[in-house]
């Protein structure tokens, strides 16, 4: 027994020394930066809040970054490993946003790529868009934004090609007329309002990913410049898209770290118990110790498994987004719009500067209800 | 025999942490200090990838196409050298790409190989060489040729292409097929005087964590 402990006082004198040479060496050494794998969810961020103020170059570049990490396939990821073992919650991985924020990272930069004069490469972003939002539980909800396709049809009738069917696909989505393809309409106006959807965890080991509708007072948007009124009909609604994505992978990964959880947990309980049944009859004994032992480990182990589900979220998306193809001449425009209730009081209005140079390339205006 | 029992209960011990750790351990963290700068050749698939354009794709693609129209008697056999301009190829793909890199590529190919049997006309920097030509006429710089005689080159044909793709994503994964298709078009009479392809197509499954 003293040679035990001698032993392992050895040892632990030594662990103790590797620590501290393993704690002082960063005092020598540069530390490798670690990734920040919140940096698309930031990118994400200050994009909207750059559309909004009107600084496109500056959510050209964040958007560009955020669709490079995205764009890709993530594989061998070690945060995504991370992820899927028992010791990390979900958000260890790199934050590339479920389907619906992918999605809008694609949409806003479809818009900038539009203001550019790149219809085809705005159509692409839409395109690809559309195409994330095509693995869904659900088949019924997959590819289902109205606003993707028809933008991708619109493109194409500018484009000199037939954006009929396209625009076809996007007629089926939706019960309300959509603007007709007319290519000589030569001003977007991009809308969007209201409050986007939430991310809670839910579950007894917060496993459930759940994404919560926002809740909007603002229905509806008109645009007015001199005596025309024009409504800005919501063609999508992003909280409806994000929340009928159905189950995802991740989740089955989830459920299968609680059965661990909840499994080592209720073993380590029964360890555990026996161990105080066996002290209180038996006295201690190597039985009471190993049941003891036991019941600490894996009672550890359960405690230690974690599953909380990856809530973080894009928070400054809109709830509903739009798009009215309008003529104007060429010129200067003053309008305003007016974002509207159920009852269609204004609840707040935006000033625009419509700048239309001429027939080409189209004009383009983004207007939110929100200032950032 | 104390002793006996404390070993194999913590042998035993050691045996549950080590079951229980398995699965953590042997997933391992790969490069955990990361990978450092790798330069690597333009056609060379790299280790960060996707089912997109890549510079392998415009590699390969630009190549075949330059070597196509290196064949093609309307260059070998002309009595004058062909004039050429570059027009914008459309993306009719879903992803957004610099669609000049192409023709670009296409053009410094042939540029090198052809020896001169080909020549591009720089259309996208017309409005400097009209300034230029203006000051000319003004007599406000030099001119070695008389400034009035226009001295801009026609195009014999124009060189443009098309990038079409067809995609598909399942829970089994993702698949992007792209066309990659180039022309030479007669700008007199408007006939394709060459035409070609390639196609790439590429399949990939992301991670669990991320379906």
């Amino acid at each position: 027994m003293s040679q035990l402990r001698s032993s392992f006082r050895f040892k632990f004198a030594g662990a103790l020394a590797l620590a501290v040479v393993t704690t002082a060496a960063p005092a020598f050494a540069a530390k490798p930066k670690k990734p920040d794998k919140d940096f698309v969810l930031k990118e994400y961020q200050a994009a909207t809040v750059a559309l909004r103020r009107g600084d496109f170059a500056a959510a050209k570049t964040s958007l560009d970054a955020a669709i490079t990490a995205i764009g890709g396939i993530q594989v061998d990821e070690t945060g995504a490993k991370k992820a899927r073992s028992l010791w990390s919650d979900e958000s260890a991985k790199l934050f590339i946003g479920e389907p619906y924020e992918r999605v809008m990272a694609f949409y806003y930069r479809g818009i900038l790529y539009w203001m550019d004069g790149e219809a085809d490469n705005a159509r692409a972003c839409f395109r690809s868009a559309q195409f994330i939002d095509a693995d869904v539980e659900n088949k019924a909800y997959a590819s289902d934004y109205v606003t993707l396709d028809y933008l991708d049809g619109l493109a194409s009738a500018k484009l000199g090609g037939d954006g009929k069917d396209a625009f076809d696909r996007a007629a089926k989505l939706t019960t309300a007329s959509l603007p007709a393809l007319d290519p000589t309409l030569n001003t977007l106006v991009f809308v969007e309002f209201g409050q986007g959807p939430a991310k809670v965890a839910e579950g007894k080991n917060k496993e459930l990913l759940k994404v919560v509708p926002g809740t909007n007072l603002i229905v509806g948007a008109v645009l007015k410049i001199g005596e025309q009124t024009i409504p800005l009909t919501a063609m999508d609604d992003v909280n409806f898209q994000a929340t009928t994505r159905g189950g995802r992978v991740m989740d089955h990964v989830l459920g299968n770290k609680v059965v661990f959880k909840e499994g080592t947990g209720t073993v380590g309980d029964v360890a555990l118990a026996g161990a105080v049944t066996s002290l209180r009859f038996g006295g201690a004994s190597d039985l009471t110790t190993g049941l003891a032992v036991g019941g600490a480990l894996f009672k550890g182990a359960s405690l230690l498994t974690k599953t909380k589900a990856d809530i973080r979220t894009w928070d400054t998306l809109p709830g509903r987004v739009g798009v009215a193809p309008i003529k104007l001449a060429p010129g200067e425009h003053a309008a305003v719009v007016d974002f509207i209730d159920e009852t269609g009081k204004p609840v707040t209005s935006r000033p625009v500067l419509i700048k239309v140079a001429g027939e080409q390339p189209d004009t383009v205006v983004f207007v939110s209800d929100r200032a950032s | 025999m104390k002793t006996s029992t404390h070993r194999k209960l913590a042998l035993l011990a050691g045996a549950v942490v080590t079951a229980l750790f398995a699965g953590c351990a042997s997933s391992g963290v790969k490069n955990p200090s990361g990978v450092p700068v790798t330069e690597m050749k333009a056609d060379e698939r790299g280790f960060v990838a996707g089912t997109g354009i890549e510079s392998q794709d415009l590699v390969t693609v630009t190549d075949k196409m330059a070597r196509s129209i290196l064949g093609i008697p309307e260059i070998t056999q002309a009595k004058t050298t062909p004039r050429v301009v570059l027009e914008p190829i459309m993306n009719e793909t879903r992803f957004p790409i610099n669609k000049d890199i192409f023709l670009t590529r296409i053009r410094t190919q042939l540029n090198q190989k052809a020896a001169g049997k080909v020549r591009f006309l720089a259309r996208e920097n017309m409005r400097a060489l009209e300034r230029e030509q203006q000051l000319k006429q003004d007599g406000l710089v030099t001119a070695s040729q008389d400034p009035n005689v226009v001295q801009f080159k026609g195009a014999d044909y124009f060189l443009t292409g098309k990038l079409q793709g067809m995609s598909a994503r399942t829970s089994q994964g993702l698949s992007d097929y792209i066309l990659y298709s180039f022309q030479l078009i007669d700008a007199a009479t408007s006939e394709i005087v060459w035409e070609d392809s390639a196609e790439i197509k590429k399949q990939g499954l992301e991670d669990a964590a991320y379906r």
